[in-house]
């Protein structure tokens, strides 16, 4: 029953948490139903009550939250506009990407009890559907790779390359080619409205892959 | 039956991409089980003989197994393509029928889980309203009979209670046996039914009645006697969850290396795997206080008498000294088969376990990740004294035997310190509980 500002860090801090252990599972899911990576790594694990794939090579974890180590101060400040995976072919040309756009409303009210269970139901329902987009994509080349873009508002990244927030872990400006994607495809996913955060995932794919 | 079904699973399917359950179709609809199963494989039919857009189904399998000899009543949920080899390979095939359609091909059973997840969770007062399984006398309880149900259990034990918080009610049995200790040897075979009564009480609350009845009086009686016979360790009043009267003894321990934390979080999580099994485990479980008695300190023997709760009944078998079978034949015809199984080990276990406790043993837990990326759990042990080495060696051998731990070096290797030592691993955590509680004593 409490309304809350943005400039409430601590609350901040809780919204940038829940949705990076979100994008770790989201990434981990994609890797598996994409088949990025073969199969064999990936080990069942119970999220928000409901049984995920997550890797179990440390070097990929590793990776992966790093990454995302470094998204959380700029999803902290609202300032990750799109945080995106793309999925490239053995040329580093990204066949599909997933986008999650994130918002958060400027003004965050905890108005009720259920606030937190709700938005577990509706992070349920993204993973559900990660899981079942294999319905509505073509299957990819083999021999992919990925790697995580975010898109920033304004000129957050400037302090991004000031201040290295882990050691030897550099974030640098994608190229061109890694962002645009020639013929693209938008096949919309999933939409969620809640309190504290606003997302849509959307993927958009490549019409020829091969 | 008219045919808008199948529009309505046509528009679940094809535009939403969803996975359509029979479950989730029935609570959707409002319609039995069996008829959301109908109208599913009507739809595939229907769709197949289309041929218009790929759908892939998942089915449900139910048989029964021939596997060495044994055996056993299977029900799988399996993918399209892997039916007729699942059907080929049973012995008698009880039933088939659609568990889901879906358009995408699923890698695995998680999304399964989670499509009925947040149906049944809305639904969960009447989940069973389209069910096809009854039991008529499997009623709920009246608002009476639920709140003398109530008194029973908040009565004897407050504090186990406590713990409940992030485990299952299945926890608070195990919890509340440990914590009453009997009386003595005589209070042992009075009072021996009244826990085990209780045990099963809580377990079966929401489906039997009559176990409630007997427990009532006694569970009251029994707090006095048990604090009594405590006496000067007014610390360890057996009302006290498990986790503080780990505390005391750990500092009293020489074994300060031990990592206290973990095995108690353990321990936790062991308690409420093994509700079912509490009743066969009482009846031993009991006996071995009674050997202990003799002669101990107290804190060693509480410390028994909650190694013996813990482990699974599986692995209790080296664990349990069994005493003379005649107070259980009373209460269990079952427990005394368990019991002449453990009979030959006792020999070999009253001496060591003697000499094991006047000595020191150091042990480290840890995980580990094997050669295949598998998890596992391992404790590596180191004994002081050749006369526990050869026990501990004895205690391996037979849960390799068991099938339960690997040893990673074979040999135990004297060092310069006559320190013998060993790491075992074993594929469950549970049995790295018990092994870790048998071998603190």
């Amino acid at each position: 029953m409490t309304t809350l500002t943005r400039q409430d860090l601590n609350f901040g801090q809780v919204v940038a948490d829940i949705l990076c252990e979100f994008l770790e599972v989201a990434i981990h899911l994609i890797l598996y139903v994409r088949e990025v990576y073969p199969s064999g790594i990936f080990q069942k694990r119970k999220k928000y009550n409901v049984p995920v794939q997550m890797s179990c090579h440390p070097e990929l974890n590793q990776y992966i939250q790093d990454t995302l180590h470094c998204i959380k101060p700029l999803i902290e400040k609202n300032d990750a506009e799109k945080v995106v995976v793309v999925i490239m072919d053995k040329e580093h040309h990204p066949v599909e990407r997933f986008v999650f756009e994130i918002s958060q409303p400027p003004l965050l009210s905890i108005s009720s009890d259920t606030l937190l269970s709700h938005v577990e139901q509706l992070l349920r329902a993204f993973i559900l559907k990660i899981s079942v987009c294999d319905a509505v994509l073509n299957s990819n080349p083999p021999g992919c790779s990925f790697t995580v873009l975010v898109h920033t508002r304004d000129a957050a990244t400037r302090n991004m390359e000031k201040v290295q927030v882990i050691k030897d872990f550099p974030w640098i400006v994608a190229d061109e080619q890694e962002v645009h994607m020639q013929e693209p495809r938008l096949i919309p996913l999933k939409t969620m409205t809640s309190d504290i955060v606003k997302m849509q995932l959307y993927v958009e794919e490549r019409a020829q892959k091969t | 039956m008219d045919e808008l079904y199948l529009d309505n699973i046509d528009e679940y399917v094809n535009d939403h991409n969803k996975i359509v359950t029979y479950k989730w179709l029935s609570l959707t609809l409002g319609v039995h089980v069996n008829t959301a199963k109908q109208m599913l494989y009507h739809y595939l039919d229907h769709k197949r003989k289309e041929s218009s857009a790929q759908l892939h189904a998942t089915y449900l399998v139910s048989g029964k197994f021939v596997d060495n000899g044994q055996t056993s009543h299977k029900v799988s949920v399996v993918r399209e393509d892997q039916l007729e080899d699942f059907k080929a390979k049973m012995s008698l095939v009880v039933s088939v029928h659609v568990y889901s359609v879906q358009r995408a091909l699923l890698r695995d059973s998680g999304p399964l889980y989670a499509v009925d997840y947040d149906a049944v969770k809305d639904n969960l007062k009447n989940c069973s309203r389209y069910s096809a399984i009854h039991c008529a006398s499997a009623v709920p309880m009246s608002s009476v009979e639920l709140q003398q149900a109530r008194e029973v259990q908040q009565a004897p034990t407050p504090e186990p209670e406590n713990k409940k918080a992030g485990m299952n009610g299945d926890t608070s049995p195990v919890l509340k046996s440990s914590a009453k200790p009997p009386k003595g040897i005589m209070g042992m075979f009075a009072n021996k039914s009244a826990p085990k009564s209780q045990d099963k009480t809580k377990e079966m609350k929401p489906e039997k009645k009559e176990d409630i009845e007997a427990p009532k009086s006694k569970p009251v009686a029994k707090a006095n006697p048990v604090a009594n016979f405590f006496g000067t360790q007014t610390s360890k009043k057996p009302e006290k969850p498990v986790k503080e009267e780990e505390a005391p003894q750990s500092s009293s321990r020489a074994a300060q290396q031990l990592e206290r934390s973990k095995p108690e979080e353990k321990q936790e999580t062991v308690a409420p795997v093994e509700p079912q099994k509490d009743t066969k485990k009482d009846s031993r479980s009991k006996t071995k206080r009674l050997e202990d008695s003799d002669g101990e300190e107290e804190k060693m023997e509480k410390k028994k008498r909650r190694r013996i709760k813990k482990p699974e009944p599986d692995s209790s078998d080296e664990d349990v000294i069994p005493d003379s079978p005649q107070p259980v034949v009373t209460r269990e015809p079952s427990s005394p088969s368990p019991k002449k199984e453990v009979e030959p080990d006792r020999h070999s276990h009253p001496s060591s376990e003697m000499k094991i406790r006047k000595r020191r043993r150091v042990m480290k837990s840890h995980t580990f990740v094997d050669g295949d990326g598998c998890m596992g759990y391992s404790l590596y042990v180191y004994t002081q004294a050749l006369s526990c080495f050869t026990c501990l060696y004895l205690f391996m051998r037979n849960l390799c035997i068991q099938g339960r731990a690997g040893i990673f070096c074979e040999k135990c290797v004297l060092s310069k310190n006559a320190l013998a030592s060993a790491q075992l691993n074993f594929f469950s955590l549970r049995d790295l509980i018990a092994a870790f509680i048998f071998l603190q004593v």
